[in-house]
C-alpha cells in the first residue's frame, strides 16, 4: 500500500497480506495476543519495544519526579546551625491567590522590635493551589516546593501546616532539586549571615533544631568557659560572661562616644547614663545620649565634671549596630566641635 | 464413596446402618465437597482471569492482596458479602429474589456428572451428556426473570439477548455434541471419556493400539472440527468475549444484572464463572479425554475396582489425584484460551451473532454429523449393516479410509462454507458508496 503525497514524498507502510482468507485473520490476531501474553514477563525498558509490562509499580517503584515538579511549599533550614532562612518579608502571604499563608514576625522579648524570623508560619495545605507563586517570589530562597504527595489523611485539621511541620533541612532540598539549589546557595547564604546577625537567642531556629541548638550552644559556652576560666575569668564580670563579644562592643561603643564628646569639648557635659541591660537598641542609646551630652558640653563651653565612663551594660545585641551608634555619636560631636568654633 | 462409607458404618463401628442411610450419608458428603468446590474454582478463575487478561494488555493485573494478589478474590467477596442490597422500587420483588437463585442452581446440579478422575464420577448417569446441557439451559429462564423482574429497559434488553442467544447457541453445541455422541454410541459421560483411550487413535475405534489414554477426539477431524463448533457455541453460552452481547457494558449497562448489587449480583458472577468452568471442563471432558493421560489407567488397573476387588485402594487414590491433576490441567487451559480470545477480539453485533450461530456454525455441524455417520460406518460397521466391503481392509486400514474420507469432507465444509459466509457479509467499498448515496450498484 502506498500513500502518495503531493509534494512526492513516498510512504510506503507495509501492511502484511493483502488478503486473509479462512480465518487467518482471527488466528493473526490471536497471535499478537500471545506474543504480548509472552512478552508481559519482561519489563518494558526500552521504548522501541512494543510489548512487555509497562506499568511502575507505583508503591513499590517510583518514577523519579523531575526537579522543577511542584506539589507544596516548605520551608528550609541550614543544617548545622538550625538557622531559617525565612525572614518573615510577607512576600509570599501578600503573593499566594487562596491566601493560604499566615506569618507572624518574631519579636525580641524585651525590647519587642521585629526581628528576621517568622515566630509562627502556617500554610493551610488543604487549600493551596500549588502554583509555586511563594516559592517563586521569595527573596530569600526560603519556601520551596515539595515533591511529597501522599498527603491524604483522615483528618482535615492536619493539612493546616505549623511552621514546625513545614520546615525541612537544606539538604532535603538539595536532593530533591540539585540544580535548582546549586543556583541559589552563594546568595541565599549570605542573606542568611545577614539576617542571623540580627536574630536573638533561639529565634529564628528551625523547631526541630531548638533542643539540639541549645546542646550544641550550651556544649561551646562550656568549653570556652573552661578554656577561659585560667586567663581572664577573674577580670571579666560575670555579666560580661552571657555574651562577650556583643557586650564588649557596646561597651565600646560607648566608649568611643564618650572620649569623642570629652576631646571636642574639653570638658564632658554630664555623665552618661547608664543604658538598661539591652541589646542594640540600648547601645545606639547610649550612643546618642553621648552625643547630646557632647553638643550640650560643646554649647555650655564650660567643663565642669568628668566624664563617666559610660559602660552600659549590653548583655546581647550586634556588634555592627553599636559600631553604627558609635560612628553616629563620632559624627554628632564632631558636628558639635564645628558648631563651637563656628560660633 | 458408598463403599468406604458402607465399610466404616457397618464393618468398623459395625452399626448395620441400613443402605438408603449409607447411600445418603455419601451423597451428602459428596455434595458438600462439590458446593465446596464450585465457590472456589469461582474465586480461582476471577483472579486466574485477571492476572491473564492484565499480562496479555502488558499489565501486571492484581498483585496487592497476599502473595502475588493470590487473596484477591477473597477481598472482592467480602466486599460483595458487605454490600448494600438495592431492590428497585418498581420491581417484581419476589421474582427479583428468585432470579439468581435459579441461575445458580443449575450449575451446581451440573458438577453431578463431571468425572473428575477414574472412578470418580459424582453419579455416572446413562444420559448424562443429556442432563449436562439440559440443566444448563434452565438457567436461561433465571435470566429471563432477572430482567424481567427488574423493571429496567437495560436489564430486558440484556434478558432479552442472553436468552435469544443461549438458545441459538445450544443447536449448534448440540450438533457437534451428536457426532460425538454418534461416535461413541452413549450419552453416558464415563463412556465417552473411556472411549478416549489409545494413542492418537482412540483404542475403541482399533483395537490393539496402546493405552496411554491419548486417544482423545479431538485428534479425529470428526471430533476437531465438532471441538471448534462446540468452544465457539460454549463461548457464547458462558457469554465470553466476543459473545458477551448480553452484557455488553458499553452498550447496556450490565444487560439483566443492572439492577442487582450486593451478594445477588454475587451469586450471578458465581453462576457465570462456575458456569465457564463448567463449560471448559465439559469441553475438556468430551474432545480431550477427561482424566485420561498417560499413567492414570495403569495406576488405576492396580487399585480396587470392579474387575480387581483386591487391588490396594492406595492406587485409587494416585489414579485419582493424577486424574483430576490432568482434568483440572485441561480445563484452566481452556480457559486460558477463552481469556486469550477476550484479549484478542472485540465484541460482536447481534446481527452478527446471530448470522454467525444460524447460518455458519449450524450447517458446518450438520456436514459434520454427516462426517460423524462416515466415521461410525467405516469403524464400526460390519457386513450386517452393509459395510463388509470395508473388512478386507482391516481395523486400522478402515480407520485411515474414515480419517481421510471426513477430513476431506470436513475441510472442504470449512473452507466452502467460510467463503460463502464471508460473501454474504462482505461489503465492496462501490455498494457502500452506492447504498449511502441511493445509486444504483
Amino acid at each position: 500500500m502506498t500513500i502518495q503525497f503531493e509534494r512526492g514524498k513516498v510512504v510506503v507502510i507495509d501492511r502484511g497480506a493483502r488478503k486473509l482468507r479462512v480465518g487467518q485473520g482471527m488466528l493473526k490476531g490471536m497471535a499478537v495476543v500471545w506474543h504480548h501474553w509472552l512478552k508481559s514477563f519482561q519489563k518494558l525498558d526500552n521504548f522501541s519495544k512494543t510489548a512487555g509490562v509497562f506499568t511502575v509499580e507505583y508503591p513499590d517503584e517510583r518514577i523519579k519526579l523531575p526537579e522543577a515538579y511542584r506539589n507544596m511549599p516548605i520551608l528550609l533550614y541550614d543544617d548545622e546551625t538550625g538557622q531559617e532562612l525565612c525572614t518573615a518579608c510577607f512576600q509570599c502571604q501578600r503573593v499566594c491567590p487562596p491566601q493560604v499563608i499566615h506569618i507572624n514576625q518574631a519579636r525580641n522579648p524585651e525590647t519587642g522590635k521585629a526581628i528576621p524570623a517568622a515566630a509562627e508560619f502556617i500554610i493551610e495545605y488543604d487549600a493551596c493551589m500549588s502554583c509555586g507563586f511563594c516559592a517563586e517570589v521569595c527573596p530569600f530562597d526560603s519556601i520551596k516546593m515539595d515533591h511529597e504527595f501522599e498527603l491524604s489523611t483522615e483528618d482535615h485539621a492536619e493539612l493546616t501546616m505549623n511552621k514546625a511541620q513545614l520546615s525541612r533541612p537544606v539538604s532535603y532540598y538539595e536532593r530533591i532539586a540539585p540544580t535548582f539549589w546549586a543556583e541559589v546557595k552563594a546568595s541565599a547564604y549570605k542573606k542568611l549571615q545577614n539576617s542571623v546577625k540580627r536574630r536573638v537567642d533561639l529565634i529564628g531556629i528551625a523547631p526541630q533544631m531548638v533542643e539540639k541548638v541549645k546542646a550544641m550552644r550550651a556544649a561551646a559556652a562550656e568549653s570556652e568557659a573552661t578554656e577561659a576560666a585560667p586567663s581572664s575569668a577573674p577580670t571579666k564580670p560575670s555579666a560580661a560572661e552571657t555574651s562577650p563579644a556583643t557586650d564588649k562592643a557596646a561597651k565600646l561603643a560607648a566608649i568611643r562616644a564618650a572620649n569623642a564628646a570629652k576631646q571636642d569639648a574639653g570638658n564632658g557635659g554630664t555623665s552618661t547614663p547608664e543604658a538598661p541591660a539591652g541589646d542594640d537598641k540600648a547601645a545606639k542609646l547610649a550612643a546618642i545620649r553621648a552625643a547630646n551630652a557632647a553638643k550640650k558640653a560643646a554649647e555650655s563651653g564650660e567643663g565642669s565634671a568628668s566624664v563617666a565612663p559610660a559602660a552600659p551594660e549590653a548583655p546581647a545585641g550586634d556588634d555592627k549596630a553599636a559600631r553604627l551608634a558609635a560612628i553616629r555619636a563620632a559624627n554628632a560631636a564632631k558636628k558639635a566641635k564645628d558648631e563651637q568654633e563656628n560660633s | 464413596m458408598y463403599d468406604v462409607v458402607d465399610y466404616v458404618l457397618n464393618t468398623t463401628f459395625n452399626l448395620g446402618a441400613a443402605g438408603w442411610v449409607v447411600s445418603l450419608i455419601s451423597y451428602l458428603m459428596i455434595a458438600t465437597v462439590l458446593f465446596l468446590v464450585a465457590p472456589l474454582q469461582m474465586l480461582f478463575l476471577t483472579y486466574y482471569e485477571r492476572r491473564l487478561i492484565a499480562r496479555m494488555q502488558d499489565r501486571v493485573g492484581p498483585n496487592r492482596v497476599g502473595p502475588e494478589g493470590m487473596f484477591q478474590p477473597v477481598a472482592d467477596a467480602v466486599k460483595m458479602f458487605t454490600k448494600e442490597d438495592i431492590i428497585p422500587a418498581a420491581a417484581d420483588k419476589w421474582v427479583h429474589l428468585l432470579a439468581p437463585l435459579v441461575v445458580v442452581a443449575p450449575t451446581m446440579f451440573m458438577f453431578a456428572v463431571l468425572p473428575w478422575g477414574p472412578g470418580m464420577t459424582p453419579i455416572d448417569m446413562h444420559i448424562g451428556l443429556l442432563f449436562f446441557f439440559a440443566v444448563s439451559s434452565i438457567s436461561a429462564v433465571g435470566l429471563m426473570m432477572a430482567g424481567w423482574a427488574s423493571y429496567n429497559k437495560f436489564s430486558l434488553l440484556g434478558a432479552m439477548r442472553a436468552v435469544a442467544q443461549m438458545v441459538s447457541y445450544e443447536i449448534p453445541a448440540m450438533l457437534s455434541l451428536l457426532a460425538i455422541v454418534m461416535i461413541t454410541g452413549s450419552l453416558s459421560i464415563v463412556d465417552i471419556v473411556q472411549w478416549q483411550g489409545g494413542l492418537f487413535i482412540s483404542s475403541s475405534d482399533v483395537a490393539g493400539v496402546p493405552n496411554w489414554g491419548l486417544g482423545w477426539f479431538v485428534f479425529n477431524p470428526v471430533g476437531f472440527l465438532a471441538f471448534a463448533a462446540f468452544f465457539i457455541a460454549a463461548l457464547a453460552e458462558g457469554e465470553r468475549t466476543p459473545f458477551d452481547i448480553p452484557e455488553a457494558d458499553s452498550e447496556i449497562v450490565a444487560g439483566y444484572m443492572t439492577e442487582y448489587s450486593g451478594m445477588k449480583f454475587g451469586l450471578f458472577f458465581l453462576a457465570q464463572y462456575v458456569l465457564n468452568f463448567l463449560l471448559c471442563a465439559i469441553t475438556a471432558v468430551i474432545f480431550f479425554g477427561a482424566w485420561q493421560g498417560p499413567g492414570v489407567n495403569e495406576l488405576y488397573a492396580l487399585g480396587i475396582t470392579p474387575d480387581n476387588p483386591d487391588g490396594n485402594g492406595w492406587f485409587n487414590v494416585l489414579a485419582g489425584v493424577l486424574g483430576a491433576f490432568y482434568f483440572l490441567f485441561k480445563t484452566y487451559a481452556f480457559f486460558f484460551v477463552m481469556v486469550w480470545i477476550r484479549g484478542a477480539f472485540p465484541r460482536l453485533r447481534v446481527d452478527q451473532l446471530m448470522d454467525f450461530g444460524w447460518k455458519y456454525l449450524i450447517p458446518l455441524t450438520l456436514v459434520n454429523v454427516f462426517s460423524a455417520a462416515i466415521w461410525v460406518g467405516f469403524n464400526n460397521w460390519g457386513a450386517n449393516e452393509g459395510f463388509g466391503f470395508a473388512e478386507p481392509l482391516g481395523d486400522l486400514g478402515r480407520w485411515a479410509v474414515a480419517f481421510v474420507l471426513t477430513l476431506a469432507i470436513n475441510i472442504a465444509a470449512y473452507i466452502v462454507m467460510t467463503r460463502i459466509y464471508g460473501e454474504t457479509r462482505r461489503v465492496t467499498f462501490d455498494e457502500q458508496l452506492a447504498d449511502t448515496a441511493g445509486l444504483p450498484s
